[in-house]
């Protein structure tokens, strides 16, 4: 199998491992269990049928289903990020600038991937336990770790930059294209050195809640930076002179994509400049330095890692009244109040949750905005008012669908055997209820009262009234989708479960969302529209958040 | 090859501190081989920490601990080959099948894969495992996956066993079995170390007790040595008068009071 012959490729460089100090036999036997743990998937079936069959009635054998690895079918979209980039290497031969350009973003992507997608394999605490009581040295369970890191991060590389390397190939010769692939592998040593030594950090400085935050953040920024940082590309092409000579400016100094683009020039061009030496031996040696430095620090991020088990100092208790008041303001029975505070207290605390549904929010934010910009017209920001595409404040739902797909899923989701002990009834319409404004009002509201403060801004106080009228689109959008979208008690099943076609089920969703904004758009054509749309859509939430809820469980 | 005078643990003035709050606070203790050693104490006395530092998971202590002749801090790996360890929290990888989770384990203690699973195999027959061998851990009970825990423990033959409330989710057979095997590896010159918080058991299987209490030891006898020094009744009144802890009826009477209230 695939694994195998990864394997088999490792065992030829078995010599310099153990000139490391690696017990190379052990290692290369965890990568293994490692691997094939990645292969594992519970599939959808065992959580379905664990609900009615006795779990000891249902045995799972192994192979009886198809092991499929989430990542290796996800690489497809790095090909494309990778093609897109590839557009800079076919651009001209300004080396020192294009090649910087691809390498910013080719780190760019690597990294945040990396951050948001390989933590868990950086950060697994059961090692801890498992690996480290057995006669096994710490370097090698480090090795066999940054190993299981770097696989990913070569087919993640490879993905990136086979179209890059084919362009360079055609465009530019052999030469260029050996150096890229290089360049790419030398770079790969440095994010990986990179990110373990800024986790280090973070853990010796602070406890292992706020890296878990940190990674939090790092998606956000993953998405936001990856929709605002196209924009800004394409925007490049428009005043960017190609012939501009390198300034040599010592800030370049500090950042490493404009290293790796340095030995284009150094190589190919044959610049002897001293700068652009330098900035080759830096793309050259500061990865084997850092390489260095981490084969002999990587045994104490293991000891730090035991912090993230610990429970992390709580917050002060004074939150929870506001929470309290607003549960009561919003909610109608005292029973949907407690479903009210149970979710706001979850979505704040369920870590996975947060990971899966926060880089939907970071588009959220962003995709009205490359709206404005992109359909600007190149007018600028003075050109707005008066306009009708304030209308784009719609897209600040797109998070709604996500929201709801991700509310019943949970990282202790057997905790939900309360929903059954307790004596809640048959009346569930109070849970689905208060849940649904909860993730409104934490996760919907503040992005909507951002995105309206800023249009209000950029379009005049004249908007006003249609930004509320877009609020009350959204509320009556929410429970719609509520209603289209399978329903699951909250925080009841794990998150393995969750399918790929989720992802497909809320292409109506947002088809749905645009007709809305249609709706809103034909009804400023006419004199009053708006208030009569206003009137329409205060009618459509008073039943809906009504009658919308009685619905039946599945299961 | 382990001499029965020689201590096989030895601890001298142990202590450790987590930030400003000292976990031990001076440890003294010598273990000759051969015997189970109920380790008891009421949460967060030190006893998880003790044993973490004898298997080299926990660092920055001071004072001298020798095990197997090894010295932990050292960073000497060789002696864990002789331990075997079953954690409070019981973590596994629990998407293998036991086969391949306890193929594993024993092939980083040493063994090779074939004897590893083979061994493997039969001790899962002996606990009644053998149909679930090739199933997944995660879809085991708390009992079978105790008893995976254990088999992973013992796969190399060790010297020294680390058992954290071993019995937890055992049904009373498999209990039976247990106490036995355990008393079995005691005779054949084992050190166990026995962590846990029924006391009923441990009064029955130790030869010696440790009480732990804050950092310190407060006791360390044979149960009737413990009871003998002017105490009577279960381990568990011993337990009780040597933590300082009297207020079990005023608690309870308090808690069902509130209870009661609604």
């Amino acid at each position: 199998m695939n694994e195998m012959r990864l394997l088999k490729f490792l065992d030829g460089f078995r010599g310099l491992f153990e000139r490391f100090g690696v017990d190379y036999p052990v290692m290369r036997r965890i990568l293994q269990i490692k691997l094939t743990m990645d292969g594992r998937r519970v599939p959808t079936i065992i959580g379905k049928a664990r609900k009615k069959a006795d779990r000891a009635g249902h045995k799972l054998y192994d192979g009886q289903e198809a092991e499929k690895n989430q990542f290796f079918s996800s690489l497809w979209l790095y090909l494309i990020f990778g093609a897109l980039s590839s557009m800079f290497v076919a651009l001209g031969d300004n080396f020192i600038f294009q090649m910087s350009l691809v390498f910013g973003i080719l780190m760019f992507m690597v990294m945040t991937s990396l951050i948001s997608d390989f933590s868990s394999v950086l950060l697994d605490i059961r090692d801890r336990h498992i690996l480290f009581s057995k006669p096994v040295t710490p370097r090698t369970i480090g090795m066999a770790k940054t190993l299981h890191i770097f696989i990913y991060m070569f087919c993640l590389t490879g993905a990136l930059g086979v179209v890059p390397f084919a362009v360079g190939l055609y465009r530019h010769g052999v030469v260029f294209a050996l150096l890229f692939v290089a360049e790419l592998i030398w770079m790969d040593l440095l994010i990986v050195v990179f990110t373990a030594l800024m986790y280090l950090a973070v853990l010796k400085f602070f406890d292992g809640e706020r890296l878990k935050d940190l990674i939090n953040y790092v998606q956000i920024g993953l998405t936001i930076g990856l929709a605002l940082g196209y924009q800004l590309l394409f925007r490049l092409f428009e005043f960017v002179d190609l012939q501009a000579a390198i300034q040599p400016r010592w800030w370049q100094f500090l950042v490493p994509p404009v290293w790796f683009g340095a030995p284009y020039e150094v190589l190919i061009h044959g610049d002897s400049n001293r700068v652009l030496l330098v900035l080759s031996l830096l793309a050259l040696f500061v990865p084997v330095a850092a390489i260095l430095v981490y084969i002999r620090v990587m045994p104490s991020l293991e000891k730090y890692l035991q912090k993230l088990a610990d429970p992390g100092t709580r917050k002060k208790e004074g939150a929870g009244k506001a929470v309290k008041t607003i549960s009561r303001l919003l909610c109608a029975s005292a029973k949907e109040q407690v479903f009210f505070r149970f979710a706001w207290t979850m979505m704040g605390n369920e870590r996975e949750f947060k990971l899966k549904v926060y880089p939907s929010l970071g588009f959220s934010l962003i995709f009205p905005l490359i709206f404005l910009f992109a359909m600007g017209e190149g007018r600028g920001f003075a050109g707005l008012p008066g306009t009708s595409k304030y209308l784009f404040i719609y897209f600040c739902a797109l998070l709604v669908p996500s929201v709801l797909i991700m509310l019943r899923y949970s990282g202790s989701y057997k905790a939900a055997w309360v929903y059954r002990v307790l004596p809640l009834g048959e009346d569930v319409v109070p849970i689905y209820r208060g849940t649904l404004i909860a993730a409104i009002v934490r996760l919907v509201l503040p992005v909507y009262v951002l995105e309206a403060a800023l249009f209000t801004v950029l379009f005049g106080w004249r908007i006003l009234p249609d930004l509320i009228v877009a609020g009350l689109a959204i509320l009556v959008y929410s429970v719609l989708c509520f209603g289209y979208l399978s329903k699951a008690l909250p925080f009841s099943e794990r998150f393995e479960t969750a399918q790929q076609s989720d992802g497909l089920r809320t292409i109506p969703l947002m088809l749905l969302l645009g007709g809305m904004a249609l709706v809103h758009y034909a009804a400023t054509l006419l004199s009053f529209g708006v208030y009569i749309y206003a009137a329409l859509l205060l009618a459509a939430n008073w039943v809906l958040w009504q009658r919308g809820f009685a619905v039946k469980t599945r299961g | 090859m382990v001499v029965a005078n020689e201590p096989i643990i030895t601890m001298r003035d142990l202590r450790m501190r987590f930030g400003e709050k000292f976990v031990l606070n001076g440890i003294d203790l010598e273990v000759h081989p051969g015997q189970i050693i109920g380790y008891i104490g009421p949460n967060g006395a030190g006893k998880s920490t003790t044993v973490k530092i004898m298997l080299g998971l926990v660092e920055g202590y001071t004072g001298e601990v020798r095990i197997l002749g090894a010295r932990p801090q050292d960073g000497g790996v060789e002696y864990k080959k002789r331990i075997g360890y079953v954690p409070e929290t019981a973590e596994m990888y629990d998407t293998l099948t036991a086969k391949e989770y306890l193929t594993f384990i024993g092939e980083l203690y040493g063994l090779s894969e074939d004897s590893a699973e083979r061994k493997a195999r039969l001790l899962m027959e002996q606990f009644g495992l053998k149909d679930v061998f090739n199933v997944r851990i995660a879809t085991f009970s708390k009992g079978m996956k105790q008893k995976v825990l254990l088999i992973s423990s013992l796969l190399h033959n060790p010297d020294i066993l680390f058992l954290d409330e071993p019995l937890s989710g055992l049904d009373a057979n498999s209990v039976m079995v247990v106490k036995e095997i355990l008393a079995r590896l005691a005779a054949q010159g084992k050190t166990i170390f026995y962590s846990s918080h029924i006391m009923d058991v441990v009064e029955k299987i130790s030869h010696r007790i440790i009480l732990l209490d804050g950092g310190r030891i407060v006791a360390d006898g044979s149960f009737e040595e413990l009871k003998g020094q002017g105490r009577e009744g279960s381990l568990e009144q011993v337990f009780n008068q040597l933590t300082g802890f009297d207020r079990h009826q005023e608690i309870a009477d308090q808690f069902v009071a509130i209870v009661q209230e609604v």
